[in-house]
């Protein structure tokens, strides 16, 4: 399945043979084409975690009539650059009793397999860093390291409430991974691929009729609900709960490693909503197919024009999607009270594990039952 | 069998209560979203205080007489009436006058039972010191005139709420010529039948 080769605009392809047209051979061509998508893609999740930033308090304001950011540029929209630029001027205290080396890597193991989980994204068919074959569970099992680096500073921090934050977080992300890796399975079931590109490629036949989310409703309000867990937003945000725990594990932090905890916890909540819109909102597909569009209007659909403007409509589609839901996850954030641990791990255990394993047995007789559309 | 069955019907219904709640309380918070703010942008905008505001006290040395009813009719016997006996026209001659703003809870009382209306209330509130001695005023602070927010050129008056026109919540943008809403104190003793207004 990895070697799809359905029309689309493919960057990668037409840069290395400009290259090759230099005089280059393939290898150094590839090799400079290498450091182009990583850098755009970290650029794009750093721009990504700005925007959430601004939303995230524009829209609480505007939830809570009132105004939010309002002097730095227009609307505030500086207001993120202007705390992340504050953070990196502040001193990098690490307290006397803390464990020095564990305390730097803790902030480090918690952002670098959230931005290394962007390899994964599809903002179009060729529009990757990499289509690994592997995809959707190269992300769980990235986000099964974040626990570690949270429980690592928790613990070098030398603090009681950081300590409980930390445990929290790992008690948190570990009992939540499971219903998630679940309602991943039934997807990557009709999909018959772990390959988010694959997974997209399914969604695509008629539209907004053929999103996940019509064969998997149920898998999409618990993958949603978990990555809302995994991400520690509002009503699963136990392990730095403000009034119970002052900051958790982030207590002892300041400057540049609180930025790493801010940025990844940020990074994460867009990485979420951008793999629910792949897994289950149909990823960079509009509503209505662009080939039918196209057809309608009668194009080619393999027209260079015509192929950068689905190119371009499929970025504007999944990062639009990805927004929607993160409006829900701040929604969601001034609507639903916190839970208690004991609540918190009653819901993981006892309601979406089970309902996560009767959704995957109910897909799996579908997909025996109706082949053609649940996927053959 | 029919145990089980139950129970697995009150889980089910249970969870869509759940869910249904959670809805209802998104559409609250997606409601809100269409409310605007109404925010008085403090130092730049403020609002002026109604007339029967309780700020901060004015004190006019010259009519007071020193009975001290202020002092007798205050809850903690607060203002402090400096005065001594003149023996020759045997009457008491007042000395220093003085109210610790940093204690009064502007109940108002001195200023009620004043008999000669030499104690009245302002609309100044902005009472912030950086050391709280400096808020024990002495007769010639009391007697200073209060700040006004209406005369201040650096700052936009608003109107409260109670007094901007019916049905309208946000200050900003109301002419000053609108009429509050309700009728105003004179038209209320208008409307009275003649001999009852006393």
């Amino acid at each position: 399945m990895l070697t799809t080769t359905a029309p689309g605009l493919d960057l990668e392809a037409s840069f290395e043979q400009a290259l090759q047209g230099f005089g280059l051979s393939p290898a150094a061509a590839h090799l400079l084409w290498l450091p182009l998508p990583m850098v755009l893609v970290l650029v794009a999740a750093v721009v990504g975690v700005l925007v959430n930033v601004w939303l995230e308090r524009k829209i609480s304001a505007a939830v809570q009539q009132r105004i939010g950011p309002e002097y730095a540029g227009a609307l505030g929209v500086l207001q993120p650059m202007a705390d992340g630029l504050k953070l990196v001027f502040k001193e990098d205290i690490i307290p006397a009793r803390a464990d020095g080396l564990l305390f730097t890597l803790g902030p480090v193991l918690v952002l670098i397999p959230v931005i290394l989980s962007w390899l994964v994204v599809p903002f179009g068919q060729h529009l990757l860093i990499s289509n690994v074959g592997i995809g959707i569970f190269l992300w769980i099992s990235l986000s099964s390291i974040q626990p570690i680096g949270l429980l690592m500073s928790g613990y070098a921090s030398n603090n009681k409430y950081s300590l409980l934050g930390g445990l929290r977080a790992a008690a948190q992300s570990i009992s939540y991974e499971i219903p998630l890796a679940l309602a991943v399975l039934a997807v990557v079931m009709m999909s018959n691929s772990l390959s988010t590109v694959d997974i997209v490629n399914q969604q695509t036949g008629a539209g907004i009729l053929s999103w996940n989310i019509w064969r998997q409703p149920v898998g999409f309000v618990i993958f949603w609900i978990c990555a809302l867990a995994e991400c520690e937003r509002l009503p699963f945000d136990l392990p730095e709960a403000e009034e119970e725990l002052v900051a958790g594990y982030q207590t002892e932090y300041s400057g540049m490693k609180f930025a790493l905890f801010y940025l990844g916890s940020y990074i994460n909540l867009v990485l979420s909503a951008l793999l629910v819109s792949v897994l289950y909102l149909g990823g960079w597909g509009f509503p209505i197919p662009v080939e039918w569009l196209a057809s309608w209007l009668h194009q080619p659909i393999d027209a260079p024009l015509v192929q950068l403007i689905t190119g371009s409509v499929g970025i504007v589609m999944t990062v639009l999607k990805a927004y929607l839901l993160v409006f829900l996850a701040i929604l969601l954030r001034w609507t639903t009270p916190r839970v208690r641990i004991d609540q918190l791990l009653d819901l993981g255990w006892k309601f979406l594990l089970p309902i996560a394993l009767v959704n995957l047995l109910i897909t799996a007789a579908l997909k025996l039952a109706f082949p053609a559309v649940f996927g053959g | 069998m029919f145990g089980f069955l139950k129970k697995v019907g009150d889980y089910t219904r249970d969870a869509v209560g759940a869910a249904n709640y959670l809805t209802q309380g998104l559409a609250v918070t997606f409601d809100h979203l269409r409310r605007r703010p109404i925010t008085v942008q403090y130092p730049y905008e403020k609002l002026i205080p109604s007339e029967r505001y309780r700020g901060r006290i004015h004190y006019e040395f010259d009519k007071c007489i020193a009975c001290e009813v202020c002092v007798r009719v205050c809850p903690i016997n607060l203002p402090v009436v400096d005065w001594v006996m003149n023996k020759a026209t045997k009457k008491k001659e007042l000395r220093n006058y003085s109210i610790d703003f940093g204690v009064c809870i502007f109940c108002g009382n001195c200023v009620e039972y004043c008999p000669t209306n030499c104690l009245s209330m302002t609309e100044e509130y902005e009472l912030a010191a950086f050391d709280r001695h400096s808020l024990n005023f002495d007769n010639i602070a009391l007697g200073r005139l209060p700040t006004s927010v209406t005369s201040d050129p650096a700052v936009v008056p608003l109107r409260e709420l109670v007094y901007l026109p019916k049905g309208v919540l946000d200050p900003h943008d109301v002419p000053d010529t609108a009429p509050r809403v309700g009728k105003l104190p004179e038209q209320v003793l208008e409307s009275l039948p003649s001999g009852d207004a006393s």
